[in-house]
């Protein structure tokens, strides 16, 4: 059989003015993932800090530590990780100025 | 055309071949098996559902535009770790947002060769997300967990469209866990107004929509003995898999019959409600839809061990 794999889309035009977190998401079948960040609007440079989480539960989470991206402006990012666990998300932290978004997240993910 | 004793002897073959076969022989099928959906095998074909768009996405309707996207889960909780769906490891999981009113809906699409009996079986169990500080009514007395009324519904419908010249309907059929305001109902419902399109709202139909399924989140009627306490096992972290049979018919656009585990509901006395107006583009349209809703800052999971859809072309 072909390996499988899922994309999700996590957010979808969403908008965002402070820092925030993605939906729990269950990885526990796959070996690999990569996000896709995809700045459609960002009225200041940033940056903004796109940053793995883990968690053996979905419910209590810590950095994964490596997997980061810095958005400072329209475009398309993106960053891979792998020995993740279980559950996956993405946090974002904000620079200390006023800074608004639109942004498309995907998770895919791959056995 | 065979004889009667041939297509006996064929049925009595089809059943035992059934029988024998451990992924099967806990569904009841009618004579041809559409799908066969085991989630330890991958998604399926279940994706999220969204509404209708002109590439623009910030044109999705609110209701339609925050689905979720289905996971493949190993049922894994903070207590005991992996629970393991019903056979194998993985069962299709909903997981709503942790807001109140967000739903979650899953969508397989196909087409139909005739009209005639299709039949939906599903193993399946539903929990509201492990809470620290009790979101719920009433205390806990070692028994009844008050997560369980953290969970507000889930629906099981279909989206049947004959063509610009035919019907188009939307079965559902919704167990009320609680209602919105948090009171336990458990009980089946049935939805008496169609699903608002964006065609709809497009050709002037305003106002919110705050139920995907209705007009006015008013339209449900219980179905008659509809009530229906399940086992949500006292905590949110032990699944009990439930067996579900929901057929209905596109011959005469009504649903048929629901079963859940002991307990068959007769559905056919329940008008399905029919949009006025046609739809192009949607010739033999057949799809499967499940969802789940929360009414509470918590989040709502729906989980499908395996689905089964038969017919009786």
């Amino acid at each position: 059989m072909v390996r499988r794999s899922f994309t999700a889309v996590l957010e979808r035009n969403a908008i965002f003015d402070a820092p925030f977190d993605t939906e729990p998401y269950e990885a526990a079948w796959a070996t690999e993932a990569r996000c896709f960040v995809r700045v459609l609007e960002m009225d200041s440079s940033g940056p903004v800090r796109i940053a793995a989480q883990l968690s053996p539960d979905g419910l209590f989470w810590c950095n994964e530590g490596h997997a980061q991206i810095s958005l400072e402006g329209p475009g398309l990012y993106s960053f891979s990780l792998r020995d993740f666990g279980h559950w996956l998300r993405f946090h974002a932290d904000f620079p200390q100025e006023p800074l608004r978004m639109k942004v498309m997240i995907y998770l895919v993910l791959k056995e | 055309m065979p004889s009667a004793s041939e297509q006996a002897t064929s049925e009595q073959l089809r059943v035992a071949a059934l029988r024998a076969n451990p992924r099967l022989s806990r569904f009841n099928p009618l004579p041809r098996i559409l799908f066969a959906d085991d989630f330890d095998e991958g998604i399926n074909g279940w994706c999220e559902l969204i509404g209708n768009h002109d590439g623009n996405l910030d044109n999705v309707r609110s209701v339609v535009s925050d689905m979720r996207p289905p996971q493949l889960s190993n049922c894994t909780f903070f207590d005991t770790g992996t629970h393991g769906s019903m056979s194998g490891t993985y069962a299709l999981k909903l997981a709503t947002r942790p807001k109140p009113g967000h739903m979650a809906q899953a969508i397989k699409r196909l087409t139909f060769q005739k009209r005639g009996l299709v039949q939906f079986e599903t193993y399946f169990t539903y929990k509201a997300e492990q809470t620290f500080r009790p979101v719920g009514c009433g205390e806990w007395d070692g028994n009844v967990d008050p997560s369980e009324a953290d969970f507000g519904d889930f629906t099981f419908s279909n989206d049947v469209c004959e063509g610009e010249h035919g019907a188009r309907y939307h079965c559902a059929l919704r167990y009320v866990n609680t209602d919105s305001s948090g009171q336990l109902r458990q009980s089946w419902m049935y939805k008496t107004s169609v699903q608002k399109s964006t065609k709809m709202q497009r050709a002037g139909l305003s106002g919110p929509v705050l139920d995907h399924h209705v007009l006015d989140p008013r339209d449900w009627r219980e179905v008659p003995g509809g009530r229906m306490p399940l086992c949500y096992n006292e905590v949110p972290t032990k699944l009990n898999w439930h067996y579900l049979r929901w057929r209905f018919d596109t011959r005469l656009r009504r649903n048929v019959e629901l079963q859940l585990n002991q307990t068959t509901l007769t559905l056919m006395e329940l008008d399905v409600p029919r949009y006025d107006h046609p739809y192009r583009s949607l010739d033999n349209l057949l799809n499967f839809c499940v969802d789940v809703r929360t009414h509470k800052s918590v989040r709502n999971f729906l989980y499908l061990d395996s689905v089964l859809v038969s017919v009786d072309w």
